[in-house]
């Protein structure tokens, strides 16, 4: 019964790998409805060994936001700006938030949605477009991206590497049976509470120490944006001044 | 307001239908199969795009994946300590950006370009 599974994982990736092959940004791109459809076909063939692995009483709803996120990942990857790229990972973001509360961890789901999609997808936004060059308008496709986002640099090798990863780890996830402890699920009445007499008794010192990280973070990050970097654009005024914007910022 | 009513009675029947059937060990499984996906998505992005912030939004897709994963793993032995350990890689994931990001804008104003392949000095 395991290995038509397993062999079925195998076909999903494969779709998978030829729809974002397809999908990729490249110079022409005469094949994009066929890259949509076969995205279609592999999330479908995903959806189908889901549903083969679950138990009796997972809801739609698992199945509806997996697709999501999926698609939503790929959609990261292969889109050539980045502010959109930005835009479908808080998509991506959410459908894990929401896979997190179909599990139960409420209060993961929720730290989920405020770090990731407030604070460190918010940061994205802002380096995307404080890093912005002044693209190429001359009325292409892309109207204004460079060249370095609309071209993917050996396609062929990053998806057969990364599908065959997929495809190895989901034939194990599918094919062996894995270890644990079966049973009903353990009472947990408020999943926050649960983890904070947790995290204050059993993980205490990871907490301060997680603490500790947090500190060292913002001012690496402080001391890293107010050193002062000599550029190394020759001929070009605008970019030697960008350089010196981290000394004359005065932060108070 | 009745919206917010519908929202929550809605959003607490999809947890408390997902919570009586989602303990035994196949339910992880699925869990663990979309983040193993979702890690093979993010690989595939992070080889391939040249753009700097890219590269480094696809570590934060496998960073989502590993999140599945933990989850999962926290299903099949039926405690709490993997959503623990996937609020350490959160706190984690949050640090990298942050410091990652400074050192890129950093490389920005030394290059004046995202372009990855500028800083392709070593190849021989």
């Amino acid at each position: 019964m395991e290995s038509y599974l397993v062999y079925g994982t195998y076909v999903a990736a494969a779709i998978g790998a030829l729809a974002v092959f397809l999908a990729l940004p490249r110079e022409k791109r005469p094949v994009r409805g066929a890259a949509w459809i076969l995205a279609a076909a592999a999330i479908g063939a995903l959806v189908w060994v889901l549903q083969a692995v679950a138990s009796e009483s997972t809801t739609v709803a698992f199945y509806v936001l997996s697709a999501i996120t999926v698609g939503a990942a790929g959609r990261v990857v292969t889109h050539a700006k980045p502010v959109y790229s930005a835009l479908y990972f808080v998509l991506v973001v959410i459908g894990t938030a929401g896979l997190a509360v179909i599990a139960g961890a409420e209060f993961l789901a929720a730290g989920l949605i405020i770090v990731y999609a407030g604070a460190i997808l918010v940061t994205y936004v802002f380096v995307i477009m404080l890093a912005q060059q002044p693209g190429n308008v001359d009325g292409s496709r892309y109207g204004g991206a460079l060249n370095y986002d609309t071209v993917a640099r050996e396609p062929v090798a990053a998806v057969l590497a990364g599908f065959v990863l997929t495809a190895t780890l989901a034939g194990v996830i599918v094919g062996r049976p894995l270890k644990g402890v079966d049973g009903p699920i353990a009472p947990d009445p408020e999943n926050t509470l649960a983890i904070g007499r947790l995290m204050l008794s059993e993980y205490s010192v990871s907490v301060e120490l997680a603490g500790v990280l947090l500190m060292v973070a913002m001012v690496g990050a402080i001391a890293l944006s107010r050193r002062k970097v000599a550029s190394e654009v020759d001929g070009d005024v605008d970019a030697a001044a960008l350089g010196e914007s981290g000394r004359k910022a005065k932060p108070f | 307001m009745d919206i917010c009513f519908a929202l929550v009675c809605g959003s607490s029947v999809l947890i408390e239908g997902g919570r009586h059937g989602f303990g035994d060990m196949n339910s992880a499984v699925g869990l663990m199969l979309v983040g193993a996906v979702l890690f093979g998505i993010g690989v595939v992005g992070f080889l391939c795009r040249r753009n700097l912030i890219i590269m480094f939004l696809c570590t934060e897709v496998m960073f989502q994946g590993v999140l599945l994963n933990l989850i999962g793993a926290g299903r099949l032995w039926n405690n709490l300590h993997g959503q623990v350990f996937g609020l350490f890689v959160l706190v984690i994931a949050a640090v990298e950006a942050g410091l990652g990001l400074a050192i890129v804008v950093m490389l920005f104003r030394r290059r004046g370009t995202l372009d990855a392949e500028r800083w392709a000095t070593m190849r021989g």
